[in-house]
C-alpha cells in the first residue's frame, strides 16, 4: 500500500473483504453516480451503509491526494465531487467507438450485450419477482 | 497424403459442435476456458497445416518438377486432384487475410480504448460522462475499468460493486487474450466460429461468478446484470452479437442457480477434444513428412 497504512477492514459472513484499490473505485463510482457533491456520510450510504465511516474518510482523503476527487468546505463538513478531466473529449471518443461497425463492436468486452424483446421480458419479470419477494 | 490430411478439418467440426453443445453445462473456470481455447488453437493449427500441405501439392506438379521427375525416371502420382490443391491455396489466402484484418481491428480498437481512458484521468476507474449505460474492461499495464456515468447512475452501491468486480475479473483473468486467440483461430478456420462464441460466453460466466463471490450474493449479481442488460437493450438498437443470442438471459439464469461445481463432463468431454486435436496435429505432421519424403527424396 502506498502510504504504508493498513486500512481497517471488516469481515462479515458471506461477504469477502475488499482491497483498498477496489474501495477507491467504488467510492469514485458513487461520487460520479451522484449528480451533486457528497459528504463523507453520503458517500458511506451510497457505497455500502455497512462500511466503517473512518474507512470511507480514509479512502476519500487518498482519492483527494491523488487528485481524483475535489473537495470544498461547507461549514465544518467537506463536500466531495469527482474531478472531471477532458470529459467532452472522452464523451466524443466514446460515441465514436460505439458507432463503429459490428466487427469493432465485437472487440469491446461488454458487460451486457443487447437483448431480444422476449429476453428483455423474461429479465423484467425476474427483476419484478425479486422485488416482490423482498 | 490420403485421408489424414482431411482429419483436422473433420475434427474442427467436431470440436465446434462439442463446444457449442457443452458451453452451457461447463463449469466456467479459467481452466475450462484455457482448455477450450487450447482445443481451438490445435484445430486451427491443424487445419492450416493441412491447407498448406494441400496447396504444396500444386508445387509438386509444376511443369519443372514433372520434367525433373521424368528425367529421374520417377512416375508422379498426383496425391490429390489439382482442384483441391487450388481450393486449399485460396482458402489459405482468405484465412490469412481474415487474420490480418482481425488483428488490425483489435489493435486499433484497443488503442482507441486506451486513449479514451487517458482522457478520463488516471486511476483504475475511468468514467465517461455519457448517458448510455456501458462498461468495458480495458487491458493494459495497468488494466482499467471504463464505465459510463449512465451505468453508475442506474445502479446502487452494491450493484456498482458487482460491475466493477466483473470487469476486474476480465483483467485479472486476462480474458482479452483468451478471446483474441479464439477469434484469430476462428478467422483462420471459420468452422471454429462456434468455439469463439463459446469462449466469449465462458469468460463472461467466469467474470459473473467472480463478481458473485466478491459481492457475496448471487442474487445481487444477477440483479445487477439484468438491470444493466435491460438498460443497454433499451438504448440504441444494435445488431445482436454472437451466436448465443440469449447469452445475458443464460447468464442471469445461471446466477440464479447454485454455484457451479467442477463437473464430470469436463474431463471426459475435453479429453476427447484434446486427444482428437492432438491426433489431428500428429496426422497432419506425418502427412507433411510423407509428402516431403515422397516429393523430394522418393
Amino acid at each position: 500500500m502506498r502510504d504504508g497504512a493498513r486500512l481497517p477492514r471488516r469481515r462479515r459472513s458471506g461477504e469477502p473483504r475488499r482491497g483498498a484499490g477496489e474501495l477507491e473505485s467504488e467510492v469514485l463510482a458513487a461520487l460520479w453516480a451522484s449528480g451533486h457533491p457528497l459528504t463523507t456520510a453520503d458517500v458511506q450510504r451510497a457505497v455500502d451503509a455497512e462500511l466503517a465511516y473512518n474507512t470511507v474518510q480514509t479512502i476519500l482523503a487518498r482519492l483527494y491526494d491523488k487528485g481524483l476527487v475535489g473537495r470544498s468546505s461547507e461549514g465544518r463538513r467537506h463536500l466531495y465531487r469527482p474531478v472531471k478531466g477532458a470529459e467532452e473529449l472522452a464523451a466524443e471518443q466514446m460515441q465514436a467507438l460505439l458507432r463503429r461497425g459490428p466487427d469493432r463492436q465485437s472487440v469491446l468486452q461488454r458487460f451486457a450485450t443487447s437483448l431480444s424483446e422476449e429476453d428483455a421480458e423474461a429479465l423484467r419479470a425476474m427483476l419484478k419477482l425479486r422485488r416482490r419477494r423482498r | 497424403m490420403t485421408v489424414s490430411v482431411y482429419v483436422p478439418v473433420a475434427l474442427s467440426v467436431l470440436v465446434a459442435v462439442i463446444s457449442r453443445l457443452m458451453v452451457a453445462r461447463l463449469s466456467p473456470t479459467r481452466g475450462t476456458v484455457i482448455t477450450v481455447v487450447g482445443a481451438a488453437v490445435l484445430c486451427a493449427a491443424g487445419t492450416t497445416w493441412a491447407l498448406v500441405l494441400l496447396a504444396l501439392t500444386l508445387i509438386g506438379f509444376t511443369p519443372l518438377a514433372v520434367a525433373e521427375a521424368t528425367e529421374r525416371g520417377v512416375v508422379l502420382v498426383q496425391p490429390v486432384p489439382g482442384v483441391v490443391g487450388a481450393l486449399a491455396a485460396v482458402a489459405l489466402t482468405f484465412g490469412v487475410a481474415r487474420v490480418v484484418r482481425v488483428v488490425r481491428v483489435r489493435w486499433a480498437t484497443r488503442r482507441e480504448l486506451r486513449e479514451l481512458c487517458r482522457s478520463c484521468g488516471h486511476g483504475e476507474l475511468a468514467v465517461v460522462p455519457v448517458a448510455e449505460p456501458h462498461a468495458f474492461a480495458v487491458p493494459g499495464r495497468p488494466g482499467r475499468v471504463l464505465v459510463t456515468q449512465g451505468l453508475l447512475e442506474l445502479l446502487d452501491g452494491k450493484e456498482r460493486r458487482v460491475v466493477l468486480a466483473h470487469e476486474r475479473a476480465h483483467l485479472a483473468g486476462r480474458h482479452h487474450g483468451l478471446r483474441a486467440t479464439a477469434e484469430i483461430c476462428a478467422a483462420m478456420n471459420p468452422m471454429l466460429v462456434l468455439v469463439r462464441e463459446a469462449v466469449a460466453f465462458l469468460v463472461e460466466r467466469n467474470a459473473d461468478e467472480h463478481a458473485a463471490t466478491v459481492s457475496g450474493s448471487r442474487e445481487l449479481a444477477a440483479r445487477a446484470l439484468a438491470k444493466a442488460a435491460l438498460a443497454e437493450a433499451g438504448g440504441a438498437k444494435q445488431a445482436a452479437l454472437g451466436f448465443i443470442a440469449n447469452s445475458v438471459t443464460a447468464r442471469v439464469a445461471a446466477l440464479q442457480e447454485a454455484p457451479p461445481r467442477p463437473d464430470r463432463l469436463l474431463p471426459g468431454g475435453f479429453l476427447i477434444l484434446g486427444v482428437g486435436t492432438a491426433t489431428a496435429a500428429v496426422q497432419a505432421t506425418l502427412a507433411f513428412y510423407r509428402l516431403i519424403h515422397w516429393l523430394w527424396l522418393g
